[in-house]
């Protein structure tokens, strides 16, 4: 019975887990903006996506951005701008909210016809001496129900992403162990 | 015509093979090597070495000059009793097809002028004393078509190179009955073809006309033909030489195509239900889904493929856009081209335009998996990616850079068909150009089939709405084949499928394909006058002698016909 990775790279294999590589093309498909944060056209389109929704504010809060409304005003109209750890805060809080906000339609078309076929592409062996590697190819799975992946995705928990994601690709068959950390994953929707 | 002196031994081996009736595998164990060893060398891979010679040489008991000194010569010299005792199947039946080595046209008093001393008249291998064991039923050859008795690796195949129609060499060498290849001449060498697919690139303007005007195809595939109707190729055991004629004997064996649903058909008559008597609609409707019903009709294409290929494997950062509307690292050395100084004179210039530049692109080498990083000058041919290199100069005023119009100096990116175009281009067969160095490649494993099945849907869907003035169906499938090839790689209106490297690939290859049409043009004597985009090729001179007219996928049309010059 294949189980997790207990210590991975141990013999110089490098990969990410699945769940992150699946994570970074989920950000990919909810269409960040692309300014950076920086940037003065990403921050005000940051601040005006934060603060013209009713959920806004809250998601200003889980990010733990203090600041009076007034500040966050003088921000918006560019008479003070914020300091570079309220920077960084302001870009995960519009990731939370845009997260939250696009995944009932992601889901929906990751769900869409039967599901989305997932390519895996196996961790990098080149480090591994040649003795310790072993045979991987690339493997395709079709993920069917998408919606704890998604759901966990959107609330920002990396742990039941994970769980999620070796929930799904454990479908892979006794060899699904190979495919927890991989290179990257491949997906669209 | 000269051949070098690898050319010859080739030929010679081949011919060997055949009047011994010995297979590879048969010829390797004599010498000491493998069947695939063998097969290397005489597709010309790879060198036979001067040891290889002396086996040889030793093997069919004749002196080495004389093995270098082609098939006749070789032949000829042959010592009476063949070298093993293996099976010699050279069966009397053979004698009434269009087969060569029939001993009975050739006249038997021809009698041995050849100039070597050869102690053995010709009289030997064909004698009727000769045990002759039971010869192998004639199946048609899974190369030309024509029925054989011979067997390479279990199949139906003339044995080396000599597929072609047995017209000339008969009357030609009188003195070897048995030694069918008969002068080197007629039998093409086995050159391995670097660069590009279309047949439509022989070198030497002599060549040319020649190569135009009937070589047996080697480009058709056996989907490709659902216009050959003929049966008979059916491989029966005992099926019995039957007169072919020439057309039909330069064909491949009929397959019956498999079973694919039309796709297209189905998809033009549900819009044409949807929207009756408007057209406009009906090609609107189509429009809107091409990219998913091409990405569709790939799905089935490849069903039964050899080859899985990632549709998203990880880009490497010269791929990636930076920018929405900016581009990634790769040149795809699209020509734009016009000549400096025109001839003298007033002149008329054709505009031509190729037909499915595009389509007849999706023939290319295209990696099958992720791309992978190597260093180094090598180029390895059974790989296809995008390289950085540092090209050679262009020195010809008369022809564009295969390069394009590229203003920068230094290294570049560049696909796979641009670099097989490059490196061909400074072989020594062509010799135009200097090599170009390879600085790094991200490369996979190729395949030059991966598209191959789609393209030939296509292709045909296309050429069936051409005679049927079916305009909707062709304005559809020409939006699915340019629409696949623009929405493959980064774009967000194809979400099946995120292949870069195959979009600078294919696109490389369209712009390849065309270069090389200007350089026949040039070996030809015409004056290239421009070369733009995709399709477009302006000459001076009589180019009907070159390309055909119409509207075929391997044809071209006129765009324009326009005087320059002062008179």
């Amino acid at each position: 019975m294949a189980d997790r990775t207990h210590d991975f790279g141990l013999y110089g294999a490098d990969g990410e887990p699945g769940s992150l590589a699946a994570a970074k093309v989920l950000d990919a498909l909810a269409g960040f903006f692309a300014s950076p944060v920086t940037s003065k056209r990403g921050l005000t389109a940051r601040l005006r996506y934060l603060t013209t929704s009713p959920s806004g504010p809250k998601a200003i809060q889980d990010a733990g951005i203090t600041v009076r409304p007034r500040t966050l005003k003088a921000w918006l109209t560019g008479r003070q701008n914020p300091n570079k750890k309220n920077l960084g805060l302001i870009d995960e809080a519009y990731k939370a909210l845009r997260r939250r906000n696009v995944a009932r339609y992601l889901l929906g078309r990751l769900n869409a016809r039967g599901g989305t076929r997932v390519e895996l592409h196996p961790l990098d062996q080149s480090a591994v001496e040649v003795p310790r590697q072993r045979t991987l190819g690339f493997r395709t799975i079709k993920i069917r129900r998408w919606d704890e992946i998604v759901a966990s995705w959107a609330e920002g928990d990396l742990t039941a992403l994970d769980d999620a994601w070796v929930d799904q690709i454990t479908d892979l068959g006794s060899d699904w162990g190979k495919y927890e950390y991989v290179t990257s994953i491949g997906f669209s929707a | 015509m000269s051949m070098s002196t690898e050319e010859t031994l080739r030929l010679t081996i081949a011919a060997l093979l055949h009047t011994h009736g010995h297979t590879q595998a048969e010829l390797a164990a004599a010498i000491g090597s493998t069947q695939a060893q063998v097969s290397r060398r005489q597709a010309g891979r790879t060198a036979w070495t001067l040891a290889d010679c002396d086996r040889l040489a030793a093997h069919y008991r004749i002196p080495v000059p004389i093995l270098l000194s082609g098939p006749t010569a070789a032949c000829q010299a042959l010592p009476t009793p063949l070298p093993t005792p293996l099976p010699t199947p050279h069966p009397d039946p053979e004698a009434t097809t269009p087969e060569p080595a029939t001993p009975t046209l050739v006249p038997p008093a021809a009698t041995p002028a050849g100039p070597q001393p050869a102690p053995n008249p010709p009289s030997n291998p064909p004698t009727p004393g000769q045990p002759s064991p039971p010869a192998a039923p004639l199946l048609p050859c899974t190369r030309c078509g024509r029925p054989t008795s011979h067997r390479a690796e279990g199949r139906p195949q003339h044995l080396g190179a000599f597929c072609t129609p047995p017209t000339a060499p008969h009357t030609a060498t009188p003195t070897t009955p048995e030694s069918d290849p008969g002068p080197p001449a007629p039998v093409p060498a086995p050159v391995p073809a670097p660069a590009t697919t279309s047949a439509t690139t022989s070198a030497a303007p002599s060549v040319v006309p020649a190569a135009a005007a009937g070589q047996p195809g080697a480009r058709h595939m056996p989907a490709d033909r659902p216009d050959v109707t003929d049966p008979t190729p059916d491989p029966e055991p005992g099926h019995g030489p039957e007169p072919e004629s020439e057309s039909q004997a330069a064909r491949r064996p009929y397959q019956e195509p498999s079973d694919m649903p039309d796709l297209i058909g189905r998809a033009v008559a549900e819009e044409t239900r949807k929207h009756p008597d408007d057209p406009e609609a009906t090609l609107a409707a189509l429009v809107r889904r091409a990219i998913p019903d091409a990405m569709t009709l790939l799905d089935v294409c490849r069903l039964g493929g050899r080859y899985d290929f990632t549709a998203y494997p990880p880009a490497p950062d010269i791929l990636k856009k930076t920018t929405r509307q900016g581009a990634d690292d790769i040149w795809e050395a699209r020509p734009k081209w016009r000549l400096a100084t025109l001839p003298a004179g007033r002149h008329q210039v054709t505009a031509l335009d190729m037909n499915g530049a595009y389509l007849s692109a999706l023939k290319t080498h295209l990696p099958i998996g992720a791309l992978q990083h190597h260093t180094g000058p090598e180029h390895d041919r059974r790989r296809a990616g995008v390289h950085l290199i540092t090209p050679g100069a262009w020195h010809h005023d008369d022809l564009p850079n295969p390069l394009g119009n590229r203003a920068e100096p230094g290294p570049l990116w560049v696909a796979e068909p641009t670099l097989r175009l490059l490196l061909r281009l400074s072989g020594p067969r062509e010799a135009a150009c200097e090599a170009p160095m390879i600085h790094e490649s991200w490369t996979s494993g190729s395949s030059e089939n991966l598209l191959e099945k789609f393209r030939c849907v296509l292709r045909d869907a296309r050429e069936n709405a051409i005679d049927h003035g079916d305009e909707i169906t062709l304005e559809y499938v020409k939006t699915m084949y340019s629409k696949f090839v623009s929405t493959m790689g980064e774009s967000n209106a194809n979400h099946a499928i995120r292949r870069s490297d195959w979009m600078h690939i294919v696109r490389a290859q369209a712009f390849a394909n065309l270069w090389l049409k200007a350089y026949k043009a040039r070996l030809a004597g015409l004056t290239v006058v421009q070369v733009m985009g995709t399709d477009e090729l302006h000459v001076i001179g009589d180019w009907r002698g070159l390309f055909n007219e119409g509207r075929g996928a391997q044809q071209v049309k006129v765009k324009d016909v326009y005087e320059v010059g002062a008179a």
